[in-house]
This record gives structure tokens, C-alpha cells and sequence, in this order.
């Protein structure tokens, strides 16, 4: 088995990397230019019947060079870095620059363009010596204790499908012709566990997760616990007739739907005419006084960073207050273009892409009201706790949204009896406005960035059956 | 792409410590990427991959490993470590490799690195210009033109190795279209295993075209209504339907682990006698063929269901030794980095005789969907999803108001056998889908066909 101690640290390995790629870059007549590397080292454990199904390691590494010329971009990557990759790479970049367009706003980013000027997060945080102790068996271990527990959970849970576990080191560094040079590195782990519960010929199944900086951080009795209540809480689930009610989503419903609307709160989005919320800073979105955050330094976000895709310090911004909205999200292009400074918001995929506009942590602020007062708060209702089609489902341009949902059913505030197979439909803007109540159960999922949201109740809204 | 000496030195090396089989996938890979937005060339990007994934199982558990190079030192020794994950002692070993033969071959007139950069270009200028001339209403306009070219090498402890070359082109249009407060948008994909041949496939300006007329012609699309109706879903990207409803359900990774409505099916009645369903690898170009698996086995037509009687799952290797049956070539990956798993090709319901209008008019309140949006399904349970991008009203057997996007629910083997028509105008679409975290592409099928009663999710009370 992997000893411990054969994890294997880059660190400066990676400034070297981007030092000697710089050096070759010099040989070029190119007006600026940033190297981005990443390297991740991963494993990956799927358990079946209490049997290793699959076991996987990985370690890879991949350069992305970001060429400017005569203000035209021009980008390559390669996973292979010999001299002869490398060189490739470079010549490819600048290449690429003369076919994209001139813009003025095509430059490194500045100092005098930060809105934080001050790194708030850095490896001490985000970085657990402590997830070095473990070895593969312990964590094998971990991941074959989540599937027992939760099939001991509940006696109608026949199957566990799928039980994965996985965790990786990241470390990036980024130069750029500009003067920045720094680099991070992080750890994170994550768990996921389906059950699949029978009763009276009925299937149901529940899924659930649990993420941190390392194994210590995975509450394995939640996870298992969730799990299996979500799966035979459905149990004989009956579609209702068409009507509109009120609803209650679970954190996790409601983080997804934020995760939707966040994606026309960048401010690329809403200069190229696609979002929602184009022309109305300053507008009140939400009929209640929400409150929500980007924020990439909280201590316990799993994306959080010093700084973002293009070297940008990273700090808190806050994008609605009191239900107003106050700020897109900018990353220095896009600030540029706004008259305004980068909020740190420039996102990369991987090496492979350039950075584009996205969140961080991003997060709907509690109140503190908790779930069972938001629930005598329902006189008729549909307690929702997992949807399916967000994807195609939800058109965030359009702001259409029709979804699948199951849940269970509410009468004079208490829960009666469970539901599936309907949708529940309306448009982003009316949703906004329809969320009444905030709980105070803020729980992130780690779905493209790291979002979060409580518990939220919605009025009148149509759920579609029979 | 590397020595057969090696090769067998590191199948050799994974299976010493006592593990059934051992494999070794190779591949490189060159992509470019052209983006169009605002009528600007916003992004050119390339890009470059090379890399060896090492695979050993011992009894039902699989090890795996990759490395980002084909250096013989770093192959070796990942291979080294990735058999010292198991302690015990094997006979076996591989002395020949034999070549796989497939019957699927292609010939590549315009290879992506032999296209200028400047025609790319031209391309998404020719799309923007006509996506934006088809109405005044349209405000945005993205396309993006991708290219790949690859090779893979996949050997076994079986003694089999197989060697493709493969290219693939990618266009992909995104209209929205505005008037006064109502947006809406419109989308088109052109997708083929092949050069930049297959814009003589499809012209790239039509493909425009149709993306425009979808964003315009919803923006006056009327709430859609909810609850139970009978639904026409048209052909081509309807097939996400059985793509969603069966399909999955019908991998066998999923049957192998009791998460499969479909278990123990085979050989019974699970749709009605309209349906006959196909999975075929081998169709020529298609964004979903190939010459082999991502195992080395070769791609094949395999029917899954005929006449609405299951023949048969989509296996792997894995799943295919474990319950007993015959490879049907779905073992695939995304990439070198990706332990393969049984998914779709190009899968498709096969034509029947009955004409596409009559099937409209034999309803008297329904819907007629013509674009989705993709879809999603809990294999376990069969429910499952899929979103309605383009669709119209059906109000006295004729196609009437336009509705505005909905999502359609239902349980697959439900839906299955509430399959009451199937039209004669089989047609195709190309699209991407996602399992266990890995993207893939493969392409949809159906002529015209009708569900008789199918819960639709609009907002009309």
C-alpha cells in the first residue's frame, strides 16, 4: 500500500516551472504573457459489498501559457512539459494571438485594479499537514464504514450503489510578465454515498455527502444518516394533482437553484446581453432583505484562495444587500470594460482553459429561524429535498426554470406524506421574489464553486402532477 | 506508440502480484478551440495531452493508475506501484500481442491541422452573420468551432492490442433572441467523428440558421400547461427520451449492482410492441462511433430491444465477464485518465411506417416537442427527466402556440410501454453525457413517436 510519507509536495518546483518557461518566452517578441501550472495528486475509492470496486491514483501536472500581443490573446497547454512540449506550447499561444480580436482591455492585470490588497487566506489554512497521515487503508476504512453504517441505518435500505470517496493535493502557481509570482496549495476530501431503499415494491433512493480538508472533517454518522432518510422518506411516494403551493427546500435544493442564479451575476454575463439582472444594480431582486456573498477567504470554504485564475487578490463581496443588488462579479477584463475594479472573481477550470468570470464561496446568509418554525409557517405545501433536470431544466438566459422534485407533503404545518414524479416550475426573477422566509441552517455543497445556502420558503408556486 | 517490448514489460509488471488482468491505454491527443461572442474572436486556444492509464483488476475490485508521459522509467515505475497495491503471487503473463481487427474504417479528407487557422475563423463569422441577419430580435450570438485529433493504443494481459486514429469536429451555435422584456434562446450542435468534412454535411450557416429561428420563433411561446397530456416528441434530439428512460438503465454496471429498474428483464416485455431500440457504435461518423471501445474491443450494432422485448444490456468487459455475456464494445472513457465504464454510442429507436403529421393529428390536446435540453435519470428507479427547449402546442390535431420551456417527468418503464406511435423519419442528434463524473459524446436517434400520457411540467394552473 502508498506509504504516507511517498506524497509527493511540488512547491517551489512549480515557480521553477514557470521561471524557466518565462526564460523561454523572453526569445519571443510578445508585449506581455502569464503562465499558469497546476498540479494535482488524487485518490479515488469506490467500495462495493464491502470490497474495494475500484482504486484509483492519479498525479498530474499541465501548463497553460496566456500570450499578449498588440492587445490580442492567444492561449496553449500541454500536459507533457519537455523543452520540445514547452516550446510548442509557447509557439502555439503566440500563434493563437493572431487570430483573436484587438481590445484595449486585453493587459495584465495591475496592482491599482485590486479592490483587496491584501492576501486574507493562505496555505496554513487550506493546506492539512494533518491529511498527510493518512494512508490508503485508512481511508479505504473510512469509505467502507460509510456504507455499513448506512446500511444499518434503516432495515428497508437493500443496496448501497455506490459509495465513493476521494481526495486530492492541488498546488498552482502563476507568473506573469507583470511581476506577479506566488503559488498555493490545498487539500481536500469529499464522500458520497447512495442507498437504495424497498418497500411493498416501491424503489427509492437517497444520496449524500461530505466534504472538508481532510478525512477528520467527514462526519461519516451525518452523511450516513442523510442518506438513508432521504431514500425512505420517499418510500411510496404518490404523484399529487397540479397546483400551486408553498414550498420548502432543503439547503441542498436551495444551493443548487442559488448556484443557477449566480451564473448571471457575472459581469460577463451581463455584458454580452445574457443575464437577468442586466440594468438592474441598485433594483431590488428579492422582496425580503436577503443577503448574499462571494467570499473566497472563509477559513472552512473549499474554494477559497490567496488569489483568483489571473493573480488577483481574493477578499468578500457582497452582492445583494437587504435583497438590493449591489455588484456583478468582475474579473479585470470585465472591470475594465465597467469603469470599476476586479472583485477577484476570475475563475479557471484547469490549466486547459483561461480564466473566465465565476464564484468562489458564494452564500446566502442565515437568519435565525430554524426549520420547524419555517414549517408551521405552511399551511398546505411541498417540502422539497432533492431535484432532478437542473441542468435541463433551468435556462439561466431565459430565466425559464422547470424542474423535477420529490419531497413529502405538508398539511397545517406537519409532514404527511411523500411525493414524486412532479415538477415544480416559475421563472428565476419571480423566484427571487417568492422566497419569504430564510432558515438558518446554512449548508454548502461543492457544485461548480462552493455554495451555500439554509432552508428557504417560497410561496405559491405551481407543482405539476396529474 | 510504444514498443511491444514495453508493453509486455508493463502488463508483465502490473499482473505480478497476483491480479487477473492487466491493461495499458495510450493516447495523445491535439485540441484547438476557436470562440466567437460579440461578433469577436474572443478565445484561440490549443492544447496538447499525452498519457498512459494502467488498469489491474484482482477478483471484482480494479486498480488504477495514470501517468502524464510515456517515458519508460515513469511507466514502469507507476506500474510498479500500482501492482504493489495487492500482495500476492500470479502465473500469469503475456508473451504475444495479437492484433484486434474492426470492421469500422474511415477515411479523413480534411484533417484539423490542415485547416488554416483563418478558415476556422471565417466559419464563426460566416455563423455569426447569419444567426444574426435571420431577425433583428437577436442580441447575442456564441459559437465555438473545437477540433481533436488522437491516437490511442490499448493492450492487454488477453494478449490483444488494438491502434486508432481519430478526429473529431465540434460546432456549437447559441442564439438569444430578445423583445421587450422576453428573452429566449436557441440551440444548435454539429458534431462528427471526422474532419472538417462534416461541413458538407451540414453547412454551418444553416446550422445558424435553425439555432436563430428556435430563439425567435419561442420568443412568443405562451406558458406551458401542466399536468398529465398525450406528448409528440420530433425526431432526431427526441431521442433523449430513450436515452434517459432506458438507455441507462440499461448499462450494465447499473444491473450489476441491483440499480436498475431492468434487472432480470431480458427476454421480457418492457415497451410496447412499437419499440425496437439500437445501440450501434458502427455507424459512419457519428459522433458517437468508433473504431474501438475504450478497451480495444471493436464498435458493433447491438439491438437492445426488438418489438418491445429486451434482447440485451450494454456492457463493458467487466460487466460482460461478471454476468456472463458477450462484449458489445460500450466500454468507454474520457480519457487516460478515466477508468472505463459501459455507456452509450449512438443509440436510437428505429423507424416504423406511420407518417409524423398523422401522428400529430390523431391528438386532440397535447404537446409537440422539437428541441430538448438534455436530460437526467435515477437508474435505480427509473424516474426521470428530460427538458423540453422547443415546443408547441397541439390543439385539434394541429401544431398550434408556441410554449415556453418545460420539463417532462415520467418513469421509464411506465413511459416505455405508453409509446403508442412511432413515426418513419429516423434522424439523429449529437450531444455530450455525463456518468460517474466523466463526459463523453454520443449521439441520440428516433423518428417522430407519441406517449400517450406523460406529466408536463409547465406553469398554466
Amino acid at each position: 500500500m502508498q506509504d504516507s510519507k511517498s506524497y509527493m509536495i511540488r512547491g517551489e518546483k512549480l515557480i521553477k516551472i514557470c521561471k524557466d518557461a518565462a526564460f523561454r518566452i523572453n526569445k519571443y517578441k510578445v508585449d506581455e504573457f502569464e503562465i499558469f501550472t497546476a498540479s494535482s495528486v488524487e485518490n479515488e475509492i469506490e467500495i462495493f459489498k464491502g470490497k474495494i470496486e475500484t482504486l484509483s491514483f492519479s498525479d498530474s501536472i499541465g501548463i497553460g501559457i496566456r500570450i499578449f500581443n498588440d492587445k490580442s490573446i492567444g492561449y496553449a497547454y500541454t500536459t507533457v512539459l519537455d523543452e520540445a512540449s514547452i516550446e510548442d506550447c509557447i509557439r502555439k499561444a503566440v500563434s493563437n494571438c493572431k487570430i483573436t480580436e484587438r481590445e484595449d482591455y486585453n493587459y495584465l492585470p495591475r496592482e491599482e485594479e485590486f479592490t483587496f490588497k491584501q492576501k486574507l487566506i493562505g496555505d496554513k489554512l487550506l493546506f492539512r499537514e494533518d491529511f498527510l497521515d493518512y494512508d490508503i487503508e485508512s481511508k479505504v476504512t473510512l469509505a467502507k464504514r460509510l456504507e455499513t453504517l448506512t446500511k444499518s441505518k434503516d432495515t428497508r435500505i437493500v443496496d448501497i450503489d455506490n459509495v465513493t470517496y476521494n481526495d486530492s493535493i492541488y498546488e498552482t502557481a502563476i507568473l506573469n510578465s507583470a511581476g506577479f509570482c506566488d503559488r498555493y496549495k490545498t487539500t481536500t476530501c469529499f464522500i458520497y454515498v447512495n442507498a437504495i431503499s424497498k418497500q411493498n415494491g416501491d424503489t427509492s433512493t437517497g444520496d449524500f455527502f461530505g466534504c472538508g480538508r481532510t478525512p477528520a472533517d467527514l462526519n461519516l454518522e451525518e452523511v450516513a444518516e442523510k442518506a438513508a432518510r432521504r431514500s425512505v422518506s420517499i418510500l411510496g411516494g404518490r404523484k399529487i394533482k397540479s397546483q400551486r403551493v408553498d414550498l420548502l427546500l432543503d439547503p441542498v435544493v436551495s444551493a443548487q437553484l442559488l448556484g443557477i442564479i449566480a451564473e448571471s451575476l457575472t459581469a460577463d454575463s451581463v455584458q454580452k446581453r445574457k443575464s437577468l439582472f442586466e440594468g438592474k444594480i441598485g433594483k431590488k431582486i428579492f422582496s425580503i432583505d436577503v443577503n448574499i456573498f462571494d467570499d473566497g477567504t472563509i477559513p472552512d470554504g473549499l474554494s477559497s484562495k490567496p488569489f483568483d485564475g489571473e493573480g488577483v487578490i481574493k477578499g468578500k463581496t457582497c452582492v445583494f444587500e437587504d435583497g438590493y443588488l449591489k455588484t456583478y462579479l468582475y474579473n479585470t477584463y470585465t472591470a475594465r470594460k465597467d469603469k470599476t475594479l476586479s472583485t477577484g472573481n476570475a475563475v479557471r477550470a484547469s490549466y486547459r482553459s483561461t480564466p473566465e468570470v465565476g464564484i468562489s464561496n458564494f452564500y446566502l446568509e442565515p437568519s435565525d429561524i430554524d426549520f420547524s418554525q419555517l414549517m408551521s409557517d405552511i399551511d398546505r405545501g411541498f417540502y422539497i429535498i432533492d431535484i432532478i433536470g437542473l441542468h435541463s431544466g433551468v435556462n439561466s438566459i431565459s430565466g425559464q426554470m422547470s424542474v423535477g422534485a420529490k419531497g413529502i407533503w405538508i398539511e397545517k404545518g406537519n409532514l404527511e406524506y411523500p411525493v414524486k414524479e412532479v415538477t415544480i416550475a416559475t421563472d428565476i426573477l419571480s423566484f427571487c421574489k417568492s422566497i419569504k422566509k430564510v432558515g438558518n441552517d446554512l449548508r454548502f455543497i461543492p457544485v461548480g464553486g462552493y455554495i451555500g445556502s439554509p432552508s428557504l420558503l417560497v410561496r405559491d408556486i405551481m407543482v405539476s402532477g396529474k | 506508440m510504444i514498443e511491444d517490448r514495453l508493453t509486455k514489460e508493463i502488463l508483465n509488471t502490473l499482473l505480478k502480484n497476483g491480479a487477473d488482468f492487466s491493461e495499458i491505454f495510450v493516447q495523445r491527443r491535439v485540441f484547438n478551440n476557436l470562440r466567437l461572442e460579440d461578433s469577436k474572436i474572443e478565445n484561440s486556444s490549443s492544447g496538447y495531452e499525452l498519457g498512459c492509464g494502467l488498469r489491474l483488476w484482482v477478483g471484482d475490485s480494479t486498480f488504477y493508475a495514470y501517468v502524464d508521459s510515456l517515458e519508460k522509467n515513469k511507466l514502469l515505475n507507476a506500474a510498479k506501484v500500482l501492482s504493489s497495491a495487492i500482495n500476492g503471487s500470479s502465473s500469469l503473463k503475456v508473451l504475444n500481442l495479437t492484433e484486434t481487427k474492426s470492421s469500422y474504417n474511415t477515411n479523413i479528407k480534411k484533417f484539423p491541422g490542415k485547416v488554416h487557422p483563418g478558415s476556422k475563423k471565417n466559419t464563426l463569422e460566416a455563423v455569426d452573420k447569419s444567426s444574426r441577419d435571420f431577425s433583428p430580435t437577436i442580441i447575442q450570438v456564441t459559437s465555438a468551432l473545437s477540433d481533436a485529433e488522437e491516437e490511442i493504443y490499448i493492450a492487454n494481459s488477453y494478449g490483444a492490442f488494438s491502434f486508432e486514429k481519430m478526429v473529431k469536429t465540434f460546432l456549437a451555435v447559441n442564439v438569444v433572441a430578445r423583445k421587450r422584456k422576453d428573452v429566449r434562446t436557441g440551440y444548435k450542435s454539429l458534431a462528427r467523428t471526422s474532419g472538417y468534412e462534416a461541413f458538407d454535411f451540414k453547412n454551418p450557416e444553416n446550422l445558424a440558421r435553425e439555432a436563430s429561428k428556435i430563439a425567435v420563433d419561442m420568443l412568443d411561446a405562451v406558458n406551458a400547461p401542466s399536468g398529465e397530456l398525450p406528448v409528440v416528441l420530433g425526431p432526431a434530439f427526441g431521442g433523449v427520451i430513450f436515452h434517459e428512460a432506458c438507455g441507462h438503465g440499461l448499462e450494465a454496471d447499473a444491473v450489476m449492482k441491483n440499480a436498475s429498474v431492468f434487472k432480470d428483464k431480458i427476454g421480457k416485455k418492457i415497451a410496447s410492441d412499437a419499440v425496437t431500440a439500437v445501440d450501434d457504435s458502427t455507424l459512419k461518423y457519428r459522433w458517437g462511433s468508433y473504431k474501438f471501445d475504450d478497451e480495444g474491443y471493436p464498435s458493433s450494432k447491438t439491438v437492445l430491444i426488438k418489438d418491445g422485448i429486451l434482447q440485451s444490456y450494454i456492457y463493458d468487459l467487466r460487466t460482460s465477464k461478471k454476468l456472463g455475456a458477450k462484449q458489445t464494445g460500450n466500454g468507454r472513457r474520457q480519457s487516460f485518465r478515466h477508468v472505463p465504464v459501459p455507456r452509450m454510442s449512438n443509440t436510437y429507436i428505429e423507424s416504423r411506417d406511420e407518417d409524423s403529421g398523422s401522428i400529430i393529428k390523431s391528438i386532440n390536446k397535447g404537446i409537440y416537442a422539437r428541441e430538448f435540453a438534455g436530460g437526467q435519470v435515477d437508474p435505480a428507479t427509473g424516474d426521470f427527466v428530460f427538458g423540453i427547449s422547443e415546443g408547441y402546442l397541439i390543439e385539434n390535431g394541429k401544431i398550434s402556440f408556441p410554449i415556453k420551456d418545460a420539463t417532462l417527468i415520467g418513469n421509464g418503464p411506465e413511459i416505455l410501454k405508453r409509446i403508442e406511435a412511432v413515426g418513419n423519419n429516423l434522424d439523429f442528434a449529437p450531444g455530450f453525457c455525463g456518468k460517474s463524473g466523466q463526459l463523453i459524446s454520443n449521439e441520440v436517434g428516433q423518428p417522430t413517436i407519441k406517449i400517450d400520457k406523460i406529466t408536463i411540467g409547465g406553469t398554466r394552473d
